[in-house]
């Protein structure tokens, strides 16, 4: 794949240029927002192959494309055919915001309660529509980049891809919130203030941008590398919260399984 | 006996909306026999995995249901939770979620007349062909839309999904440089949006719906235009405390769509910035009332292609409100801008027992938000009522009445295919929002 930079010149079926695809799952549409707001600056090195929520044309999902942006979670067999199906058709594929990385609020709610009784609860007994347990991208295909946000933070969206369009697989970390509000040199709501905040355990990337307001980090971004859950729990108790409550903050916005049972076999009942 | 010929029309995704949506019409003779929009986005059962949440994390939780209309859906959660504990704001709080709010129409209204209806008026087919070909309309989206994310960035923390509005209020106030400079910024930008009713009351509707739609709009707090209100009232002379909506509004899941549908007295209804317009354009600013009083809706022409028009009336009269407010925080702000940066205004609310409906009129219509909590001040029960949801009946019914008008015209493929992408562009005027209107709805109505 090569750079080549568009400039004025205008692009066609037959651009030189590496191309894109941006799909939207079962999500808020958020990523999106944040692709097609900063399209401009993407526009001179990708050539736009297929982007469903900002084209009338509808026949483009069988073409190869260079990077395929999916956002949203897994949640009816729809976006799971699609997933595959676009899966089939890229070369990279990037995984954006917190619905496609980890499953965001949709996979924390299909933990309290089974899939099939919530369906029957909102559409009625006999109804025909399907629903899937919310899942990530990767437990289906193979994901090759993962971006989480709620929503992304442009600047690592710019960087991903153009680390991709070198050819280059791209390093994101995911450090805890606390190193970035460490650096912003904020007071720490969790001692000082007294909030619950999950800052230690969520992944940074936003700027620390809750404490920053003097807020609680509610963990949007999805768990921190190493996450000391366990640690994060304990505190909780100690400020007075129920175990399910405790369970509840860690994991409104979604995390892998085996994080949800390890927590849940080591923290002591109430 | 003839057998009667009978055909479908399908449009399998409609694209250019937010969500995934399909429409199915069945005629049969010169008969529609059904119309079906169907929003196939995939379910996430809001109203169910909010339950058991503390007070303080519904507005979090809730935004989520969708990116560009978060802030409405966070407000309504807030303004629910708060008339639950009966805590009434500080004025200087009621202005700057206003403001917040003031932020998402903007950001919203323009991208949705720029970059998801406008398209199908200038001929462009997709955002490539925008940013290359129409560079002057996809540079005034551009600015239109970064002052909407400006604002809710300076009140709210990011663009959407704020994380500075709370049950209680701010966890911190604004610097005060910052809202001057978006003032300045909102006065150099103002004449945009002037020119964007411009452009949109140019274009002469392409299909004509033959009904009259009955209108839903909260009646906002205060003289002025707005979009915070615990009162609804319809053109049909309606009027009620928003707290009985399960009394006149009716939401029934239909076989065909992850989205409910809503209906009063058995009849569609249409919400959104038309819908505002007919019942409150005298409320509006001196400049947004001079365009709306030169426009086909100030004679009564309620075409549904005129809700892009109303869109953008409204962001002249978003753009007037917001240097208003900004001026009155200037006057005010003995109350409120002291030395210390990060001021906050936030009240800590005890646990609040009981049951409220919080509302607002998002962007595309009424948005309801109805919480029951525990002596804990956790979610016993949550019920939501989206503006698509809303729409879903009323966009039916026009699609009904459109297609039947088209049998007057001889037919050929030709025919159909102009009316396939008129339905679509009808469909886009309402802006429907379709990740809103999957999250519907715990509380099951008998039928």
């Amino acid at each position: 794949m090569f750079l080549v930079r568009n400039g004025e010149k205008q692009v066609n079926e037959c651009s030189p240029l590496p191309s894109i695809a941006v799909h939207g799952l079962t999500g808020c549409a958020g990523e999106l927002l944040v692709i097609l707001e900063n399209l401009e600056k993407l526009i001179p090195y990708v050539w736009v192959s297929s982007f469903p929520f900002a084209q009338s044309r509808n026949d483009d999902d069988d073409r190869p494309v260079d990077i395929a942006f999916i956002e949203g979670s897994v949640s009816q067999p729809h976006d799971l055919a699609r997933l595959m199906k676009i899966r089939a058709q890229a070369r990279w594929l990037v995984a954006v915001g917190n619905c496609a990385v980890w499953g965001c609020v949709q996979r924390g709610g299909c933990r309290k309660e089974p899939v099939d009784s919530m369906l029957t609860a909102t559409y009625g007994a006999d109804s025909p529509i399907q629903a899937l347990p919310s899942t990530p991208l990767d437990q289906h295909v193979r994901v090759d980049v993962k971006l989480s946000g709620c929503p992304i933070n442009s600047t690592q969206l710019l960087a991903v891809t153009a680390s991709l369009l070198r050819d280059h697989l791209p390093y994101i970390t995911s450090k805890p919130v606390c190193l970035e509000c460490k650096l912003r040199e904020n007071a720490c709501v969790l001692i000082e203030n007294n909030l619950p905040c999950l800052g230690p355990i969520t992944a940074g990337g936003c700027g620390a941008l809750c404490p920053t307001y003097g807020a609680a980090c509610y963990g949007c971004w999805g768990p921190s590398e190493e996450p000391q859950m366990e640690a994060m729990a304990t505190i909780l108790q100690e400020k007075g919260y129920a175990l399910d409550e405790v369970m509840g903050r860690l994991f409104a916005f979604g995390a892998p399984d085996e994080l949800f049972d390890r927590v849940k076999r080591s923290v002591p009942q109430a | 006996m003839v057998e009667e010929k009978s055909k479908k029309i399908e449009i399998p995704e409609i694209c250019r909306v937010e969500g995934h949506s399909a429409v199915h019409v069945d005629i049969v003779g010169d008969q529609v026999k059904s119309v079906k929009l169907d929003v196939f986005e995939g379910t996430r059962f809001f109203e169910r995995l909010i339950v058991g949440h503390h007070q303080d994390e519904i507005p979090h939780i809730t935004s989520r249901v969708c990116a560009i209309c978060s802030t409405g859906h966070v407000i309504a959660a807030i303004r629910a939770v708060e008339k639950i504990a009966g805590f009434v704001p500080s004025s200087t709080t009621s202005r700057l979620r206003e403001l917040m709010h003031l932020g998402m129409i903007i950001e919203s209204n323009s991208t949705h007349i720029y970059a998801l209806a406008l398209p199908d008026f200038l001929g462009f087919e997709d955002v490539h062909q925008f940013a290359s070909q129409n560079k002057d309309e996809f540079k005034t989206w551009t600015d239109l839309r970064n002052m909407g994310s400006a604002i809710q960035t300076v009140i709210g923390g990011r663009p959407f999904h704020p994380v500075n509005l709370h049950v209680g209020g701010f966890s911190s106030y604004p610097a005060m440089d910052d809202l001057q400079k978006l003032k300045a910024d909102l006065r150099v930008k103002s004449e945009l949006a002037v020119r964007t009713c411009e452009v949109l009351m140019k274009f002469s509707p392409p299909v004509r719906r033959t009904s009259e739609p009955v209108f839903f709009a909260l009646i906002p707090d205060g003289e002025h235009y707005g979009y915070f209100g615990d009162r609804i009232k319809s053109t049909s002379g309606f009027e009620a405390s928003v707290d009985e909506y399960k009394t006149y509004l009716k939401e029934e899941a239909v076989p065909h769509s992850h989205s409910k549908r809503s209906s009063v007295d058995g009849e569609p209804i249409m919400v959104g910035s038309m819908a505002r317009l007919s019942l409150f354009s005298n409320r509006l600013s001196q400049r947004a009332k001079g365009i709306f009083q030169a426009t086909e809706l100030a004679k009564g022409d309620h075409n549904t292609i005129w809700n892009n028009l109303a869109q953008a009336i409204e962001l002249v009269e978003a753009f007037d409100r917001a240097i208003a407010i900004i001026e009155t925080l200037e006057e005010t702000k003995q109350d409120w801008d002291t030395f210390e940066k990060r001021q906050t205004s936030r009240t800590k609310l005890g646990p609040a027992q009981g049951s409220a409906c919080g509302t607002v009129e998002c962007p595309r219509g009424t948005l309801y938000h109805y919480y029951e909590l525990d002596e804990k001040g956790n979610v016993t029960a949550a019920d939501m009522i989206t503006p698509s949801a809303q729409n879903t009946y009323r966009i039916e019914r026009d699609i009904q009445e459109v297609v039947s008008q088209s049998f007057a015209e001889p037919e050929d493929d030709a025919r159909d295919r102009v009316l396939t992408k008129n339905l679509e562009t009808l469909i886009r005027a309402y802006d429907p929002c379709n990740t809103c209107a999957t999250h519907m709805v715990s509380v099951k109505y008998s039928p």
